[in-house]
């Protein structure tokens, strides 16, 4: 399924100290996946579009950390 | 001190939340010109701004100065509460 959040694997080293993190994700921007902003895009009511900071629920993106992501899930 | 209504913020937030859309379909008709649909809820917007600034405006006073808004008598935009104090 689609998501902006990818993620890396970094080279774990056989002396590392502490147990290793075999993966890392970062979030990217919705906006590079969208080049010019097509017509009749979804929309967020006024009162959420201020809460949300973008009228275009595309582009709604509160940028959790991976571990945000349990509790306060409500990416689209 | 008088006491703002619950009201008075609740206006304040429709006006602010249909402010934030029109600035957002300004910055958007900047690189759209021709989207006619945006245009129309641009307008709709716009014009129910006005409405909400003329309510705004009967019971709390002025919103702007310099002719943006009517002045109430006597002259009382610069009473409290300031918008910082709101």
């Amino acid at each position: 399924m689609f998501t902006t959040r990818k993620q890396y694997y970094p080279y774990i080293s056989p002396f590392d100290p502490c147990p290793p993190i075999r993966v890392k994700t970062y979030v990217t921007a919705p906006n590079l996946y969208l080049g010019f902003q097509p017509p009749n895009l979804p929309q967020f009511s006024p009162h959420e579009a201020l809460q949300k900071g973008t009228l275009w629920k595309v582009f709604y993106d509160p940028y959790y950390s991976p571990y945000e992501m349990a509790n306060k899930g409500d990416y689209k | 001190m008088k006491q703002l209504p619950k009201e008075y913020y609740e206006l304040l937030e429709q006006l602010q939340a249909v402010d934030f859309v029109l600035v957002e379909l300004t910055l958007y008709l900047d690189t759209h010109p021709n989207d006619y649909q945006a245009i129309q809820q641009f307008n709709q917007f716009a014009q129910k701004r006005k409405q909400l600034k003329k309510q705004y405006e009967e019971t709390y006073g002025p919103l702007q100065q310099f002719g943006n808004s009517y002045s109430s008598y006597p002259w009382n935009w610069d009473d409290t509460p300031w918008p910082w104090q709101v």
